[in-house]
């Protein structure tokens, strides 16, 4: 066995242990223990990557060297890999672009608090991304949300509480459907561990007995995961919690953790149950109705919408749509694109919450719509960070959206019944996404009276005045660009990552 | 010639252009030179390239797989291509003179000059990818020209424009997605590119694809019911609405709409069917439409951009008479109205620039004081209307001629729609003509005493655009050649 | 020798466009200092114009009296030339208007003294009548039509002369009209080219009967779109509004010349095209003769009525000439070789009537400075001479032999006594007869009141003062007499032409 393949293991349980560790250092020093932990972490993913591609075929990594059925798992392919490498990077990222707002929001004694949870957070989400037994993932499930609730409240006014209150509620719910889902499936199968489930759902489905628990399951599974991700309409807790938490919170929690959990779905629906079933299933079209639905209203909720950071969040429900429509769509290419999309959406969203922060903090750090008039000039850089994230989320050629886009709409041709909805959806979508995001960049773009500049005490700010979240910026417009430009890599990764699932 | 050369042509004035806010001219005479060159050289490298066009296509860089952004430049191309970069640098010299008063100017120079490497890009795109990548490009370049006076009215109109713009194009999107997913290639093949056995059953929805799809390009030229950003853009600077709203943006509107439906859809499939007939009565209404309207405005850059509007849709009803004489009206009548309607606005636009006046009935008598103005104002109004000897007629006459030809009564109801056009045409340009030329018996001239005649940086062009309207009136022949030849391949 | 038939048309056009180009800058330079207005140089635009005029007319009827010939200038486009072509139409035509545009130039040296502008005045009149003696010797539809635009722009000018708000509406009017009907002409032009082998004007027409199968319906709506279009630029209903707008504004010379001629081209350009390219036979018999000769003869009537209540002489005039172009076009719509006669003679001699009439019409405005015919009672003591000319060329409209108008009319009756049209073999003659008889009633009423105006009115005796004027307009009025009396020449001619037809 390569050293290498030690590597996802090790990762997990660094970052794990990186929390404890955290609680008992300063602020400042948790804050570079992460940054490293977070670094070190994606290299060794990187590496992992390469040599999964190097032998172009998954490996199972046994803990503690017990075989299956009593020891746990993980399982490492090319997409398990690229997705813990991506993770990190827009993790770190977010880190870096948040770091003036968090010494700001928080409380000095709790800084290190909120490294521990980014550690543990990361650790449940590499579990969530490796882990070969559907006990360990909601395990890693219910970690990740007691550590994603933690992000929200970090910041303490009433709005964070009652939306990480929220958040608690409607997640705890969605953990309980996926803990039911997977007893079902326990029930009828008596396994725990990924592969073994499937040998036995295959055996199921061919004899045609428990047809009605099987899908129930899968239903309860899917639901349950659809409610931690925000699929419309169970987003309600959505826009508070990432509008009123600190930045790299809200960066993280919108590109990252719901990520986690679709990613997990993509898990139990390749590696649980098969494929074939699902699609046989009509849960597909049920989560296809409801992300159309998504697409639609989230966008329509979004013009509403007059503070910026809400309006990002509920840009958020509606990119989520657009994943689960590609789910339902029930093709393997639908998948791709879903997948794809969870890349370009974390790194276009992300982009987005640092680069609005960018944008009130030359605004009074005011998110009201009004405010921001001409901070496009009061902030160069922001300004052209948040145009860049505009367009991708709008889907315009050269970044990263257009291709998510194309790719959806490639996948949605190959579907009969499926095509038009899904097109014309996607045009609908797109002239909304346009509606609220353009009409955010041309006010940015508009000048405001001197007289209403000194009366409101807005300032300019230089690019290097914040230097992290300069770098930040051009990081994310740069991967922007590059997914947008160069995404064949990419999608033949993705898809080479989905051969090996089953 | 090397097929590098369209890559530069146009690259050299995307990144012209972006230079400009970075190089610390000495004085604006310097950057007018600069400019003046990097958009001749250009359009010198546009006609060699006309002229012995590249075997070769060129791939400036893939998206993924099969699709990428590559130029070819095949008839079609080529007339779009050669109407802009004859364009572009007598509107270069307007505008230096223009934009004097109006600030910005560099920003404003920047995404002016921009705008014409981009629109060379639709020009010469070999795929229906690459056209969507550059029409994508022209909206977000143009914004910020229509934006320029950061008027609230000019925020309005962008915001209005934008929003068009990105919604068309997301449904021309579609129909993109359908020619990369069933067709045999993305180039643009005269004929088409489907592969009717992949489509079997479905060219029901084909059709359906295909009118979302014209109506997506056609929100660029402005056909009815998304006509509504046209006339308000006119809040940007007269060079902007003269060259991009009436030629570049919205012919490129009109060129992509050409392209999707003789070269990817194909004639063959659509000929005949409620597709067709569809956009031929939303096409035929927008011409009458976009008339009525502009006789009712008084605003004179807005009467000329509804105008446009229903002159575009001319364009329009060529393509979708979906015969190879329907294109060929179709580009004549993009060429002649490109000359005739930039002059127009160019006319305005030295009225706005002389004397701040913008209404037509502020015109009263100024035909003697701004002789070469009006002069040219009118033969543009002339043009319109379609008096033989001008160019307008040779592109009425071909379209209407097509439209007989095709033996379709909706296309027959096209051409009396044409005339009525005609007829309001003349309305609403002679009456500022006659206005402007025969103010009434007692007329004070000494109140316009300041009004005078523009410089040379003006005259010069409306100079060359009579001229080119005239020889074009009564010589279209070799002109006619290209078109037919052009034409002829798609049928 | 052909390219001689050039002279005429493009001497005048270019002499009038030079005229107009001093004009201009004269105004320019008046208008740019403030200065007084200088005198405009009187003798020299008169000598100018009356040589160019004169060297044009006679090189036209020379063109126009040795034969056929043809010219074919350049392609507008592909194989449809600006061709040129004199036959034998042409050459009446070219004639009839030669003859009354110089009579009425001379007239106008002294007319136009109380109008100003005279070089606009001039210039204008030169480039039409070059543009009328291409429209004459056109050989091909859309060389036809192109002068006829050509024709409508230039002369619009002499219409709105003096510049009033009046003139300026009625020149509009006259001009919309005029599009419209010739926009109503292209509408048929497009149809017949591709219908027709050509378009060159072959007697019996050219259409092709493989083509036209299964499509006569919308080439018969074109042939009728045809005859109304032209019919407008000839005051037939429904637009003839334009003719009683512009003429009493317009100085007298332009009402003779657009009256007596400009009229009698959409008289030409309908023979042209219905005798020329669609032919007689396609229209005989349908609904589309019946609906011309139904529009036609209630135009006839129609002009008469309200020319009979008109108070203003001029007006009364127009409406006259309403009335009587339509006698022309109702010979024409009987589609028979003596109604085409007719129609032919009566366009020789309404022309020359109708210069007279107007030149009358002029005299009286020109000395008494009013308009209305109730201001001429007891005018024939004042200038017998002119009155007496009215009266003959009145008589001769009214159609009293021998004058002019009995020998046409005859011939219009004739032809529709004789012709095939059902009703309308009675309808039409009683009409005409009708119509004339009204037409003595307004016209008459003047001589009668002029000679006669009763004993209470104190008459103004003085020697009536004869110039250049009176001399025109006498040879107009012999011209209407004697033409009736020796008409055998130009009954034969005419007759010859209308058998070439059909």
């Amino acid at each position: 066995m390569a050293f290498v393949q030690n590597f996802p293991f090790m990762s997990i349980i660094l970052s794990l242990f990186s929390g404890p560790i955290s609680s008992v250092l300063s602020g400042k020093k948790a804050k570079w223990l992460n940054m490293a932990v977070i670094t070190v972490i994606g290299c060794m993913s990187g590496a992992v990557l390469a040599y999964v591609l190097g032998t172009g075929e998954s490996y199972v990594y046994t803990m503690g060297h017990f075989s299956a059925p009593w020891g746990n798992e993980i399982r490492v392919g090319v997409l398990e890999a690229a997705m813990a490498l991506f993770f990190c990077v827009i993790m770190l990222l977010s880190m870096l672009g948040g770091a003036r707002e968090r010494l700001l929001e928080i409380e000095e004694s709790k800084q290190n608090l909120y490294y521990i949870m980014v550690n543990l957070l990361l650790c449940s989400l590499l579990a969530l991304i490796y882990t070969n037994d559907l006990f360990t993932a909601y395990v890693f499930v219910e970690i990740n949300t007691i550590s994603a609730c933690g992000l929200i409240m970090i910041r303490q006014n009433g709005r964070t509480i009652e939306a990480a209150t929220r958040y608690m509620i409607m997640s705890l719910l969605g953990s309980g459907l996926l803990l039911l889902g997977i007893c079902f499936l326990y029930d009828l199968t008596g396994h725990l561990l990924m592969s073994n489930i499937k040998e036995q759902v295959a055996l199921l489905h061919q004899s045609g007995e428990y047809h009605i628990p099987l899908l129930v399951s899968v239903g309860l599974m899917s639901v349950g995961l659809a409610i931690k991700s925000a699929l419309y309409p169970f987003h309600t807790w959505l826009p508070d919690a990432y509008g009123y938490s600190t930045l790299s919170s809200a960066a993280i929690l919108s590109s990252l953790v719901s990520k986690g959990y679709i990613f997990l779905l993509v898990k139990i629906f390749y590696r649980v149950i098969g494929f074939d079933i699902v699609r046989d299933s009509k849960v597909v079209n049920v989560l296809f109705v409801f992300g159309l639905a998504g697409m639609i209203l989230g966008s329509v909720s979004a013009i509403r919408e007059g503070n910026i950071r809400r309006m990002i969040a509920f840009s958020s429900v509606a990119q989520i749509g657009y994943i689960y429509m590609g789910f339902g769509l029930g093709t393997v290419s639908g998948m791709i694109a879903s997948i794809y999309h969870v890349v370009s959406h974390a790194a276009t969203k992300s982009l987005l919450f640092v680069s609005a922060s960018g944008i009130t903090d030359v605004s009074g750090d005011s998110t009201d719509f009004f405010d921001l008039t001409g901070a496009g000039y009061r902030n160069k850089l922001a300004g052209v960070a948040f145009t860049v994230g505009s367009l991708a989320m709008v889907g315009f050629p050269m970044f990263s959206g257009f291709i998510s886009k194309l790719l959806f709409a490639q996948a949605a041709v190959e579907s009969v019944n499926k095509m038009l909805p899904t097109l014309i959806a996607l045009a609908i979508s797109t002239i909304l996404n346009a509606v609220y995001f353009m009409k955010t960049v041309i006010r940015l773009y508009t000048p405001e009276k001197k007289a209403a500049l000194e009366k409101k005490n807005f300032h300019s700010i230089k690019m290097w005045d914040q230097p992290s979240k300069s770098i930040a910026l051009i990081c994310f417009i740069a991967l922007n660009i590059l997914l947008g430009l160069s995404s064949d890599p990419v999608v033949s990764l993705i898809r080479s990552g989905l051969k090996m699932f089953t | 010639m090397n097929s590098y050369f369209m890559v530069i042509a146009v690259l050299l004035p995307i990144l012209g252009g972006v230079l400009i806010p970075l190089i610390p001219f000495k004085s604006r005479a310097w950057m007018a030179v600069y400019m003046e060159v990097i958009v001749l050289a250009a359009s010198v490298l546009v006609f060699l390239l006309i002229l012995n066009r590249p075997e070769q296509s060129f791939v400036l860089f893939r998206f993924t797989g099969k699709l990428s952004v590559s130029f070819h430049l095949d008839g079609l191309g080529s007339v779009f291509a050669g109407l802009v970069a004859f364009l572009w640098p007598l509107a270069v010299l307007y505008s230096v003179e223009y934009m004097k008063h109006e600030g910005h100017e560099r920003y404003f120079f920047m995404f002016y000059i921009v705008t014409y490497g981009v629109t060379l890009g639709i020009a010469m795109a070999q795929d229906i990818l690459t056209l969507y990548f550059f029409y994508e490009m022209l909206t977000m370049v143009t914004l910020p020209l229509i934006m320029h006076t950061l008027t609230r009215e000019a925020i309005l109109a962008s915001r209005t424009y934008l929003y068009y713009s990105l919604g068309g194009a997301a449904f021309a999107f579609i129909g993109m997605i359908f020619v990369l997913s069933y067709g045999t290639t993305a180039n643009f093949i005269p004929g088409g590119v489907l592969d009717m056995e992949r489509i079997g059953e479905k060219s029901g929805l084909l059709l359906l694809v295909y009118v979302l799809c014209f109506c997506g390009f056609s929100v660029k030229a402005a056909m009815f019911p998304f006509c509504a950003w046209l006339p308000k853009a006119g809040v940007a600077p007269t060079p902007v609405t003269a060259l991009l709203h009436a030629v570049a943006v919205v012919k490129a509107g009109a060129f992509a709409t050409m392209r999707i439906t003789y070269f990817s859809f194909g004639t063959e499939l659509l000929h005949g069917t409620w597709a067709q007939e569809f956009l031929m009565a939303l096409v035929i209404f927008t011409i009458v439409y976009g008339c009525s309207r502009a006789l009712k405005e008084t605003h004179i850059k807005r009467r000329l951009a509804w105008s446009t509007v229903s002159n575009l849709s001319y364009i329009l009803f060529g393509v979708v008479l979906m015969t190879p004489l329907g294109l060929e009206g179709a580009l004549s009548h993009m060429i002649c109205h490109a000359f005739m309607k930039i002059c127009a606005f160019f006319c305005a636009g030295a009225i706005i620039y002389k004397t701040g006046k913008n209404y037509i009935f502020e015109l009263n008598g100024f035909g003697r004081k701004m002789p070469k103005v009006f002069i040219a104002f009118t033969v543009s109004g002339l043009a319109l209307m379609g008096v033989p000897g001008l160019c307008g007629f040779i592109g009425k006459w071909n379209l209407a001629e097509a439209a007989v030809a095709s033996e379709e009564p909706l296309a027959w109801i096209g051409v009396p729609a044409l005339l009525i056009s005609a007829i309001l045409t003349a309305i609403y340009m002679l009456s500022v003509s006659v206005r402007a030329f025969f103010p009434g018996r007692n007329f004070d001239y000494q109140t316009i005493s300041n009004v005078k005649d523009p410089n040379w940086l003006m005259t010069l062009p409306l100079a060359v655009f009579v001229i080119v309207m005239l020889v074009l009136g009564l010589h279209s022949q070799p002109l006619l050649g290209i078109f037919e030849a052009v034409a002829s391949a798609v049928g | 020798m052909n390219t001689w038939i050039l002279l005429p048309i493009f001497l005048p056009i270019a002499v009038g466009i030079g005229l107009l180009f001093s004009s201009f800058r004269m105004h320019l330079k008046m208008t740019g200092e403030g200065a007084a207005p200088a005198a405009e140089n009187t003798n020299l635009i008169h000598g100018i114009a009356g040589a160019v005029l004169g060297i044009s007319a006679a090189a036209a009827l020379v063109c126009a009296w040795t034969g056929e010939k043809s010219v074919i200038l350049f392609y507008l486009m592909k194989d449809v030339p600006i061709y040129f072509h004199i036959d034998k139409t042409g050459s009446l035509f070219v004639t009839v208007m030669s003859l009354v545009w110089l009579a009425v130039c001379i007239y106008a040296f002294v007319y136009m003294k109380h109008e100003g502008e005279e070089a606009r005045f001039f210039g204008f009149y030169l480039v039409v009548y070059g543009v009328l003696v291409a429209l004459d010797f056109s050989g091909n539809l859309v060389t036809l039509y192109f002068f006829y635009e050509l024709m409508t722009l230039s002369s619009m000018p002499l219409v709105l002369h003096n510049g009033s708000r009046e003139a300026i509406m009625a020149a509009l009017k006259y001009l919309f009209y005029s599009m419209c009907g010739a926009y109503l002409g292209l509408f048929a032009i497009f149809f017949l080219y591709r219908y027709c082998d050509t378009l060159a004007f072959t007697a019996g027409g050219s259409l092709n009967q493989a083509l036209i199968q299964g499509n006569e319906g919308i080439v018969r709506i074109a042939v009728l779109a045809m005859v109304v279009g032209f019919g407008a630029k000839a005051g037939m209903f429904p637009l003839h509004a334009w003719l009683p707008a512009a003429h009493p504004v317009a100085p007298t010379p332009a009402s003779a010349a657009l009256s007596g001629i400009i009229v009698k081209c959409g008289v030409l350009a309908i023979i042209r095209g219905v005798y020329y390219v669609v032919g007689a036979e396609f229209v005989r018999g349908t609904w589309v003769q019946t609906v011309w000769m139904t529009i036609s003869l209630l135009t006839v009537f129609m002009g008469s009525m309200l020319a009979y209540r008109e108070p203003v002489l001029k007006k009364r005039l127009a409406y006259s000439t309403v009335s009587q172009v339509s006698y022309i076009l109702f010979g024409l719509s009987v589609l028979s070789p003596t109604g085409m006669a007719g129609a032919l003679l009566h366009t020789v001699f309404h022309a020359f009537i109708k210069a007279a009439l107007f030149m009358t019409a002029g005299i009286f405005l020109f000395r008494k400075g009013k308009s209305r015919v109730d201001d001429y009672v007891g005018i024939g003591k004042e200038m017998p001479v002119t009155l007496w000319c009215y009266t003959f060329a009145s008589l001769a409209l009214v159609g009293i032999p021998p004058t002019s108008g009995f020998i046409s009319k005859w011939y219009l009756a004739q032809g529709a006594l004789q012709g095939d049209i059902g009703v309308f073999r009675y309808v039409g003659p009683a009409v005409l007869l009708v119509s004339a008889l009204l037409t003595a009633g307004y016209l008459l009423p003047v001589t009668m009141k002029g000679f006669l105006p009763g004993k209470d009115r104190s008459v103004h005796t003085g020697k009536e003062t004869i110039d250049r004027m009176t001399v025109m307009l006498v040879i107009m009025a012999l011209a209407a007499v004697v033409l009736g009396i020796f008409p055998n020449p130009l009954v034969g001619y005419t007759s010859e032409i209308a058998a070439s037809l059909m």
